[in-house]
């Protein structure tokens, strides 16, 4: 066995594992806030790319300008998506909540298949394609900025989560009833909670677009985001984090040695199988919370 | 010598409520209907006094929650709409205001069933409930408030909520209600679930924190017997109607109560007490 080979597709499945990480903290941004299981992180994954190559384009701003203004446009609309969509539902069955958000998924791809076509738009970040060597590892650049982001909002959000808002938007996520009657303001807890994870879907749609390019193919992250999220513990920041970790070394060292023999394509074999298999075997995640029952 | 009778004792035990200062809060003809078809309650009209404490009795049903609801607010979240008659707080008509509106006027609605934040500590459910309250300083002093009145909550504030005991949960809903400083304290059914030496006690800090700070407090329960002791007057509802108001002291002493609800019957067996129970209502 090759360990060099090995270590090269386990350090830079990390890497890339970390970057589903970014998908992934956006999903459970919301669900731990107001437990909320959204189909559309990948979607507006992919508009967050949208919106800061628009930005950059239309207005030809650089893209160190177009990001932060970008980010501050998804921050409004997720603050629009819970106005529009979302309120309505509040005390609703989460089925329908759900469905809700799938339809925005659905919505937000068609809007931007519309407006931008699907041909593939480069998303120059500056970052040198020559490989980072580690020893010797060769290691992506990108993906290396991917990681470090990532990490930095985990931190971000840890101390976020223990602050007073964090602590209602935990409450929110426990019980809207419960929340109204002690004063807190759910619509606004709720929509904090999609602004903040539209920014992280732009991070990581500004990352992912410098990887692969701005399309629709962006949207598909949500299928990393999910399992990320769910074998991390939807509720897990840190879970995310860690789950995004293994899944990306499982994934990069298993189609590393599957994909020669097979001829290609086991990636997302890998990882519906881990999605499968998590919700079969520990359906809360590596580190998410058992629903307490009193005994 | 004296000639003007001195009022007897019972009359300043229990003054009625007109006679006090305007009532902190009144419902009159409240009518609330659920999912635009189903009516929950008629004609509901109750008062609590400025610092006085008072009961919403009646068996499961009768429409005490919807009716605490319709003044907390949180009819909105079950598709429940007050149709008729109104909701006043401290003179302001509150009927269109959202549920924190209503906190933030002083209606704190410690819910049904307790309702805590399983997930988080004693000490981050203060913590959240204190969003209405802005500065840390208010947070601060509640919180020492609450866990001076339950310092059993202290003991235990870093534990997970959702393994608290139910006594426990109880304090801590009733803590966390105190934390956004309420002027009207409402309970739904404290009671429910607790060893009686566990409601006497959490009645007695409910009572405490009424006499001391001047709370007002509307206790809905069905058990008649805890709460006739510590309330100053009582409401009857039955079939979202209210069909008796009086002092505490008159309805222990009313023999349709001590049998229906009180348990007092003499010789009754409970099924017998049950069967009477359905046929004889107040309005039928």
């Amino acid at each position: 066995m090759d360990l060099t080979l090995f270590g090269e597709l386990a350090i830079n499945g990390a890497m890339t594992g970390l970057m589903y990480s970014l998908v992934a903290m956006g999903i459970v941004l919301i669900y731990k806030s107001s437990a909320v299981p959204n189909l559309a992180q990948g979607a507006m994954t992919m508009l967050g790319g949208y919106v800061v190559l628009a930005i950059a384009g239309g207005f030809g701003a650089p893209l160190w300008v177009a990001i932060p203004l970008a980010l501050a446009t998804m921050f409004l609309v997720g603050v629009g998506i819970e106005r529009v969509a979302l309120r309505r539902l509040a005390g609703r069955p989460i089925i329908m909540i759900l469905m809700m958000t799938l339809g925005l998924d659905i919505f937000v791809r068609a809007t931007s298949m519309t407006i931008w076509g699907g041909t593939n738009r480069p998303m120059q970040l500056g970052i040198s394609d020559t490989p980072l060597f580690l020893g010797p590892l060769l290691l992506n650049r990108t993906y290396v900025v991917g990681a470090v982001v990532a990490i930095a909002l985990f931190v971000l959000f840890l101390l976020f989560f223990r602050t007073r808002m964090g602590i209602v938007l935990r409450a929110i996520s426990d019980d809207y009833t419960a929340s109204w009657s002690v004063g807190i303001s759910v619509e606004r807890g709720v929509a904090l909670s999609w602004a903040l994870s539209s920014v992280v879907a732009t991070t990581a749609g500004v990352l992912w677009g410098s990887v692969q390019g701005v399309d629709q193919s962006l949207a598909l992250l949500l299928l990393k985001g999910v399992a990320v999220a769910v074998l991390g513990g939807l509720d897990s920041i840190g879970g995310a984090i860690l789950a995004g970790l293994l899944l990306g070394i499982f994934e990069g060292v298993a189609s590393g040695y599957l994909d020669p023999l097979v001829g290609g394509g086991s990636r997302d074999l890998v990882i519906a199988m881990t999605l499968i298999l998590t919700i079969l075997i520990r359906p809360h995640g590596l580190f998410g919370r058992h629903d307490i029952e009193r005994i | 010598m004296q000639t003007a009778p001195l009022p007897s004792p019972a009359a300043t035990a229990a003054p009625s409520p007109a006679a006090t200062a305007a009532p902190v809060l009144s419902l009159n003809n409240v009518e609330v209907i659920y999912d635009h078809v189903s009516l929950a309650i008629k004609g509901v009209s109750i008062e609590v006094p400025q610092g006085g404490m008072v009961a919403l009795l009646g068996a499961n049903g009768a429409g005490k929650s919807t009716t605490l609801k319709s003044i907390s607010g949180l009819l909105r979240a079950e598709r429940g709409l007050v149709t008729r008659g109104e909701v006043h707080f401290m003179g302001h008509n509150i009927d269109a205001l959202a549920p924190q509106r209503r906190v933030k006027l002083g209606i704190a609605q410690v819910l049904e069933g307790r309702r805590v934040f399983e997930h988080l500590t004693p000490d981050e459910n203060l913590i959240a409930a204190s969003a209405v309250r802005g500065s840390r300083q208010d947070m601060a002093r509640n919180k020492d408030r609450v866990y001076a009145y339950f310092p059993r909550l202290h003991e235990r504030r870093t534990a997970q909520s959702g393994y608290l005991s139910g006594g426990e949960q109880q304090m801590l809903a009733i803590g966390r209600a105190l934390m956004t400083q309420p002027k009207l304290l409402m309970l739904d059914e404290p009671s429910l679930g607790l060893a009686p030496f566990l409601v006497a006690e959490i009645f007695d800090i409910v009572r405490r924190i009424n006499k001391e700070e001047g709370l007002s407090v509307l206790l809905v329960e069905q058990n008649a017997i805890a709460a006739l002791e510590v309330v100053s007057h009582g409401y009857l509802m039955e079939r979202g109607r209210v069909v008796m108001h009086d002092s505490a002291e008159a309805m222990k002493q009313n023999p349709d109560i001590q049998e229906f609800y009180l348990g007092g019957a003499k010789g009754h067996e409970f099924r017998d007490v049950k069967h009477y129970r359905r046929r004889k209502r107040w309005l039928t």
